[in-house]
């Protein structure tokens, strides 16, 4: 059933490899120089043979011209003129997670391994324990040196990544979520497009898969998972061509690998704390900052470097449920910004009328395919959008604020 | 609103691209080498260095795969035309990025272009033929002869040609662009002959680029890059930036035997080999395979008299390069009303074109495209124009429809299909002058 997941560096020789006789394909994560410039994955027959020619050939195919664009890109670099260097910033990073140790140990030992090439000012770990039942997030926390450890009492993600912004000392901060371990590019990454671009109000950055062991892993993935490509992309506030454009705000990346400027978080206010409240709204928190950042005249650079790899939903069930979850949170996160942003008032029409159009047209491609499974998963993520378009945006302002009555 | 367009010299290591008050059509270029396009509103400006240097090194990761020695030469055409990258690892792994690599991809080489007849038909605009012609009186490698068909019947061109003493003046009473076509060929006396429209303007190095191409590989025929020259109006960044206006790719591309072989059976897609304002040919081609086939182009059944010619030389054996250093910049049509009229007339002369191809040779591929990949097509821009709610491109599709059905009527058409319309040409030295 698993997919192997195999490094593979492009400067070094090139060797075939055999799979076990219990995996069912592969997974390339391939880098020039460690740094990543594509992942390839396919499904095989068990025990499958990759000879030497066939693994060139692929290669060649798909990432011969990404070599070369890194090789001239690192040469035609003397030739430009260099823009002055600015004191580097320091950075705070962020993990917000709730009862989840063992995994919280793993990102923490991950960015263990890459702090010392830190080229930030300062460097601070916050974890920030959203009120979890059990103790063990907060021995974890607390058993590690330079890490500090904060409670916030208030379920809800985006309770934990205030606490995070008011408490944080950096001028950036970078949030993970706990399912995810940084790659050996990560912090270096962040550092390369911060000093490219050091005016942007955000950064994202690539989401790779940990694991492609159950059959709902590899099926996320192949639908496209969290990717966002292999180039630096740079959002603004308006992109020609796109007249939904800056609404479809989930082009810029992921919640579960971001950072800000926190000065510019604080003065927008920071997350929205209706959103994200846990299991009646799990999603669209990530949506709304990139947004609002965006409007308020800001770019939001995404980075293939700045990478990590993320442990995906396990079962089916819990992926038909995240299909849902993103209905639902994107249209809570519309209705919110159809209130709260009036100017974009057609946009954030034209893109209800349009996503619906897209998936409805989607779903009829999938049953008229037999492909039940996709078919349920679009379903899935109508009811949630249904759902998010009829009241849920109140129901959670109203669910947050007894949250905040609870715990005061 | 107007578009401004820019080109940009990314060979000068700029580190700003700065935003103006409208949207900028942005084309790249390495000193002569044309890269590419981008458009861009102005919140996604400016551009600064980090960008800019990005974009150059992608540009040339593809001019250094498909132009540099030890990467096998120009690469070859996928079916839909586009370039098929596949640059050998261990070239690439090897390869060291030195300035003389860098300079070698926009050499300047001026050579004769004495070999080279240049051939204008125009119809009642004497206005833009005096452009173009000032665009060829300047060229860096001038051509040998400058010949201007007139295809009015009121030689509204005649007057224009006296301003250029080395232009020969033609004249082709009987309307059509390729009995046009085909008066210029005949009239020719050098062993290249290429076409450009009365509403180009080419690039200075034009002429000298199409000689060079001609030299370094056997091709019979040569096409090269349509730039839009300017974008003021909807209806031209319509055609230019839905409809793909006259192709934008700046990679070298090789349209031989394999991709006609490949497609055949589907009907070959042999209008991305070029446009016919900017193609040339060698001219014993035209007295081996004969000239223009004249129930085709405008004036007659619409268009595709130069894709029809793409389709003989790449069923008999031949090799056609679309080479974008031969660079031009078209005049789009303005109007909406010009742009569905034109749109409407390429596609009855393309339908027009498949039964023509259909009828010389017997592959049935043609006849796919008409009846089942076109209706296709039709039914995807559509959805595509439901789905993404643009107007416009269902205004255009309907003329597209419309000259679907004009073109189909050709199909049921015997006298049309069965009329001899492809004038044999005859060697230049055999004709008095």
């Amino acid at each position: 059933m698993p997919y192997r997941i195999m490094d593979l560096e492009l400067s070094r020789p090139l060797t075939g490899f055999t799979l076990a006789s219990h995996e069912t394909g592969y997974a390339l994560v391939v880098r020039w120089d460690g740094r990543i410039i594509g992942f390839l994955m396919k499904e095989t027959p068990e025990g499958f043979r990759m000879e030497e020619d066939e693994l060139r050939e692929l290669l060649e195919r798909e990432l011969a011209l990404r070599i070369l664009n890194v090789k001239l890109e690192g040469s035609l670099a003397d030739r430009w003129p260099a823009t002055p260097v600015l004191e580097p910033p320091s950075l705070t990073i962020a993990i917000c997670t709730k009862d989840r140790a063992a995994r919280l140990a793993r990102l923490l030992d991950s960015l263990e391994a890459v702090r010392g090439q830190s080229a930030f000012r300062a460097l601070e770990i916050l974890v920030v324990d959203n009120a979890s039942v059990d103790p063990d997030t907060r021995e974890v926390a607390e058993s590690r040196t330079d890490v500090c450890y904060r409670f916030e009492p208030k379920t809800g993600l985006d309770f934990a990544r205030n606490m995070a912004l008011e408490t944080a000392t950096g001028d950036l901060i970078a949030y993970l979520d706990d399912d995810v371990v940084v790659d050996r590019g990560w912090l270096s990454g962040l550092y390369r497009v911060w000093a490219d671009c050091p005016d942007a109000g955000g950064y994202s950055g690539l989401v790779l898969p940990y694991r492609l062991d159950t059959p709902a892993q590899i099926r996320f993935e192949r639908e496209g998972g969290f990717g966002r490509g292999f180039e630096r992309i740079h959002h603004r506030g308006a992109q020609l061509g796109n007249p939904l454009h800056p609404v479809g705000a989930g082009v810029v990346g992921a919640g579960a690998n971001m950072c800000f400027r926190r000065d510019l978080l604080l003065a927008l206010g920071g997350f929205d704390e209706a959103l994200d409240t846990g299991a009646p709204l799990p999603g669209g928190g990530d949506l709304d900052i990139f947004y609002r950042v965006l409007r308020s005249g800001h770019a939001i650079v995404y980075e293939p470097s700045y990478a990590v790899f993320h442990e995906h939903r396990e079962t089916m069930a819990q992926l038909r449920r995240q299909y849902w979850s993103w209905g639902l949170g994107f249209m809570a996160f519309l209705e919110k910004a159809r209130r709260t942003d009036p100017a974009m008032r057609r946009r954030q029409d034209a893109m209800v009328s349009w996503w619906f159009r897209d998936k409805l047209i989607s779903l009829a491609g999938a049953l008229s395919a037999l492909d039940l499974r996709r078919a349920g998963d679009l379903a899935a993520e109508l009811r949630g959008a249904i759902q998010g378009l009829l009241g849920e945006y109140d129901r959670s302002v109203a669910r947050s604020r007894r949250i905040r009555e609870q715990v005061a | 609103m107007s578009w401004d367009i820019v080109h940009l010299d990314l060979k000068q290591a700029p580190t700003i691209l700065d935003a103006g008050a409208s949207p900028v059509y942005v084309v790249y270029w390495w000193g002569d080498l044309p890269l590419g396009a981008h458009a861009y509103a102005p919140e996604e400006l400016p551009l600064r260095r980090d960008r800019l240097l990005a974009l150059a090194a992608g540009f040339l990761a593809e001019q250094v795969a498909s132009r540099s020695p030890g990467f096998g030469g120009p690469p070859l055409a996928r079916y839909d035309g586009q370039a098929l990258m596949q640059p050998p690892l261990a070239q690439v792994r090897d390869l060291r990025v030195t300035s003389a690599l860098l300079s070698e991809l926009e050499r300047p080489v001026h050579p004769d272009a004495d070999e080279l007849s240049v051939i204008v038909c125009t119809r009642d605009r004497p206005r833009p033929l005096r452009t173009c012609l000032n665009a060829l009186s300047v060229q860096n490698a001038p051509p040998g002869e400058i010949l201007v068909v007139d295809n009015s019947s009121g030689r509204t061109a005649a007057s224009v040609c006296l301003d250029f003493p080395r232009v020969r003046y033609l004249h082709e009473p009987s309307p059509g662009l390729s009995r046009a076509r085909n008066c210029g060929v005949a009239a020719s006396t050098r062993p290249l002959v290429a076409f450009t429209d009365d509403d180009v303007e080419v690039h200075e190095r034009w002429s000298g680029e199409i000689v060079r191409a001609f030299q370094a590989s056997d091709v019979e025929s040569v096409t090269g890059l349509v730039i839009p020259a300017t974008l003021d109006s909807e209806a031209q960044r319509v055609f230019q930036m839905e409809m793909g206006g006259f192709g934008a790719s700046c990679l070298p591309t090789r349209f031989g035997q394999v991709f006609f072989e490949e497609t055949r059976h589907r009907g070959t897609q042999v209008w991305h080999v070029g446009a016919g304002a900017n193609m040339a040919f060698r001219r014993r081609l035209f007295e081996r395979i004969g000239g223009f086939d004249e129930r085709l182009g405008a004036g007659a059944a619409g268009c595709s008299e130069d894709s029809e010619i793409w389709y003989r030389i790449l069923a008999t054996g031949g090799d056609c390069l679309y080479e974008p250093r031969a660079v031009v910049f078209h005049h789009h049509r303005e109007d909406w009303h010009g742009l569905k009229r034109q749109m409407r007339a390429y596609m009855r002369g393309h339908v027009a074109a498949l039964v023509v191809q259909h009828d010389r040779y017997r592959h049935r591929g043609n006849l796919h495209r008409i009846l089942v990949q076109l209706p296709r097509y039709f039914m995807r821009a559509g959805l595509d124009a439901v789905r993404n709610a643009k107007p416009y491109r269902g205004r255009v599709l309907l003329e597209e429809i419309r000259g679907w059905l004009g073109g189909v009527l050709f199909l049921f058409n015997p006298m049309w299909r069965s009329r001899p319309a492809v004038p044999t040409i005859a060697p230049p030295n055999e004709q008095g002058s």
